[in-house]
């Protein structure tokens, strides 16, 4: 087993343990907790702190359980039991920039169960077409950039932003290159191993996270032969990644995951900021592109459809099918489900909805569900080919 | 020694396993019900099934597991789903089927499926054991009734009742409520199976509707069941007369085809037990269901409740 990806594998289960430990090494600097999705994470690196993406951890909701009604997400349920536990005191400020209802329950519980902790709250509109959003945009951006400056009494650097700007650029672009080169099948990784690829990079000092990529890249990544029947692409999964369990369960259903579009995957990743504008305008124009590349069903754009953009990566990828990953009670993706579910209908391209929870998956029917797409593509295929 | 495979599916209540010749025909098939998901229940299968069909273990070519408990079914060639196997099996027993509804003890799926048997798309239950053979022994239960009584308790029924909760639990607790207010047994039987079949609507909802509907597993062989499905699908059901073994007999002939190197419609068509259509010209009977017909009369609420009070299980 490769030693980078044992320590990107490590952080990625236990993001507080990291975070303490950066603490304890850097006395004199803060860690800033995001909520996901849209946050500029650049903005925070270049004010100093280090800007963790908090995730959903892996023990049983307890002591928060009941603050957030049934019916929120597992990950925003997490959050609140995390708050609940004094989990998140590790974080010396909140920050979040997606005004998801549910996401803005957990907030409350953190903001309740931690007064003396900051959280910092800016609000992107959601709406990409109208004439007055990139103008709206920029607003929120500068009222965030104040947020951010308030947080830590000194104003922004832009020198510094800029230099923050290239350093996350070079950390997507490292990670796109394994991205890539799944896709194009170069490289075998499991699931789990790309998932741990982009949950340490959410975590972990930026820098830190570039040299283990460059090292990993330049020694070359040893990766299994998946004797795979089919190639599947994983779509959804917004805020929190899927149970490595899981992603386990379909490679062990004979799928190979060979591009996806999630939050801890493509999603987080696709989008530079580009480095030849004023950094706060390229921050601003970032948000604009990455919706493009890999839209999201909280936004709504007239000329970029999550839809669109995942028969057309189905078609790049040559992916025999796809798993929907849902979180259940994310409303957006429920929203826009029927559209995916008729956008691959109409292309013919077999799929799979699996709802996921914070606990008790049942395992063995999904088990049972996956591998019946599994057999249903490479049967068709085995009838097709004789 | 002529070619000979076997299919053994193991459900979460019952152990079938069907062994079949080199043309697809039903050799011996064997249903047992020994406990959930029970090894016991699967050997048992398998013993008696090669007794039936005079072999001995090493005489099969291929043996092939599905069914819930598929991977722990010991020294098999592979495994398949069971809607792989159920979509399989029908197109051989049903030829033409379009649509497979499939009741086990513990879950309950939607398939369709093309003119060779391939799925084309298909829907299961998630975690919830509603409208499957648990939730009727749920209602047995309350209704505090033996499991083959309540076919005829059901179709005596006529007034629909409202039974809102479709969760088996709360079900127990909304029927302890329906008999508090003194609703007719019957009635409440009906209601239930009718809810039941609604949800189970939902789900070929989820793939889309096809005909021919073949209706396969153990609770196909309640006619109350198949009675109400057909009446909501407002379409005829049709029943295999072995519908618990359509999964085996699907595995034994993917392990044939797999030996033969080709997949294409083989196997043995079967007699049909009954297509339902649900409608009841005469109020109370089936208009093509000759094997139910004599059962479907009114019940006798009071001797009833009497002939349960002297039988009352544990």
């Amino acid at each position: 087993m490769n030693a980078i990806l044992d320590r990107l594998a490590e952080v990625a289960a236990d993001p507080d343990r990291y975070v303490v430990e950066w603490k304890r090494t850097h006395p004199d600097r803060k860690v800033a907790g995001v909520l996901p999705m849209n946050f500029p994470e650049e903005l925070l690196h270049a004010a100093g702190f280090l800007p963790v993406v908090i995730q959903e951890n892996n023990e049983p909701d307890t002591e928060g359980r009941v603050i957030l009604a049934e019916f929120y997400c597992g990950y925003t349920r997490n959050l609140a039991d995390q708050a609940a536990k004094g989990r998140l005191k590790i974080y010396d400020a909140f920050f979040l920039a997606d005004h998801c209802v549910q996401l803005l329950g957990a907030a409350d519980v953190m903001r309740f169960k931690q007064p003396h902790t900051p959280i910092f709250f800016g609000q992107f509109i959601a709406s990409m077409s109208e004439p007055s959003t990139p103008a709206r945009v920029r607003g929120e951006l500068d009222h965030i950039v104040a947020e951010v400056e308030r947080s830590t009494g000194v104003p922004l650097d832009h020198g510094r932003l800029a230099e923050s700007i290239r350093l996350y650029n070079r950390d997507r672009a490292l990670l796109r290159a394994v991205f890539d080169a799944r896709r194009e099948g170069r490289v075998h990784l499991s699931s789990k191993a790309m998932q741990n690829l982009v949950k340490s990079s959410m975590v972990m000092d930026k820098a830190e996270h570039i040299a283990l990529l460059e090292q990993l890249l330049s020694d070359g990544i040893e990766s299994h032969d998946p004797h795979a029947r089919v190639r599947l692409h994983l779509s959804g999964h917004f805020c929190h990644a899927p149970k490595q369990a899981l992603l386990e369960l379909f490679e062990d259903c004979g799928a190979e995951i060979v591009d996806d579009d999630l939050y801890h995957g493509r999603r987080y990743i696709t989008t530079d900021v580009r480095e030849d504008l004023e950094p706060v305008a390229a921050l601003s124009q970032w948000y604009f592109d990455r919706n493009v590349n890999v839209p999201c069903p909280t936004r709504v754009q007239h000329n970029a459809d999550w839809d669109t953009y995942l028969t057309k990566a189905v078609s790049e990828s040559g992916a025999d099918g796809v798993v929907i990953l849902m979180a259940k009670f994310c409303e957006p993706h429920m929203l826009l489900y029927p559209e995916l579910r008729k956008a691959l209908e109409a292309r013919e391209i077999p799929y799979l909805l699996v709802e996921t929870e914070h606990a008790g998956l049942p395992m063995e029917t999904l088990r049972t569900r996956v591998e019946a797409l599994v057999e249903r593509i490479s049967r068709r295929a085995a009838v097709a080919a004789s | 020694m002529a070619l000979r495979t076997m299919g053994v599916d193991l459900g979460s209540t019952t152990a079938k396993a069907v062994v079949v010749d080199e043309a697809g025909g039903i050799v011996a098939h064997r249903v047992v019900q020994m406990g959930a998901v029970s090894r016991r229940g699967v050997a048992a299968a398998i013993d008696a099934v090669l007794d039936d069909a005079g072999l001995e273990r090493g005489d099969l070519g291929q043996v092939i597991a599905t069914g819930y408990g598929r991977r722990l079914v010991p020294d098999v060639d592979r495994t398949f789903t069971e809607i792989t196997c159920h979509a399989r099996g029908v197109a051989a027993m049903c030829p033409g089927a379009a649509l497979v509804i499939d009741i086990g003890g513990q879950d309950s799926k939607a398939i369709r499926v093309d003119e060779v048997g391939l799925v084309d798309d298909f829907a299961m239950n998630d975690r919830c054991a509603s409208g499957t053979g648990r939730f009727f022994e749920v209602l047995a239960r309350a209704l505090e009734c033996r499991l083959d009584d309540l076919d005829d308790l059901a179709l005596a029924g006529g007034q629909d009742l409202e039974v809102s909760s479709m969760c088996a639990t709360f079900a127990e607790t909304e029927i302890i409520s329906l008999l508090a207010e003194g609703e007719e047994p019957t009635d409440i039987a009906a209601s239930v199976h009718r809810a039941v079949s609604a949800r189970t609507l939902g789900l070929v909802s989820r793939v889309g509707r096809a005909a021919p509907v073949v209706m396969t597993g153990g609770v196909a062989r309640s006619r109350a069941a198949v009675h109400f499905l057909a009446e909501s699908l407002r379409a005829p059901v049709i029943v295999p007369a072995e519908p618990q073994i359509s999964g085996a007999y699907g595995a034994a002939l993917l392990g044939l085809e797999s030996l033969q190197g080709e997949t294409r419609v083989i196997g043995q068509a079967v007699d049909r037990e009954h297509v339902h259509t649900g409608q009841q010209p005469n109020g109370r009977d089936c208009s093509t269901c000759s094997l139910g017909r004599a059962k479907y009369q009114p019940i006798d609420v009071e001797l009833w409740t009497a002939s349960i009070a002297a039988d009352r299980r544990p």
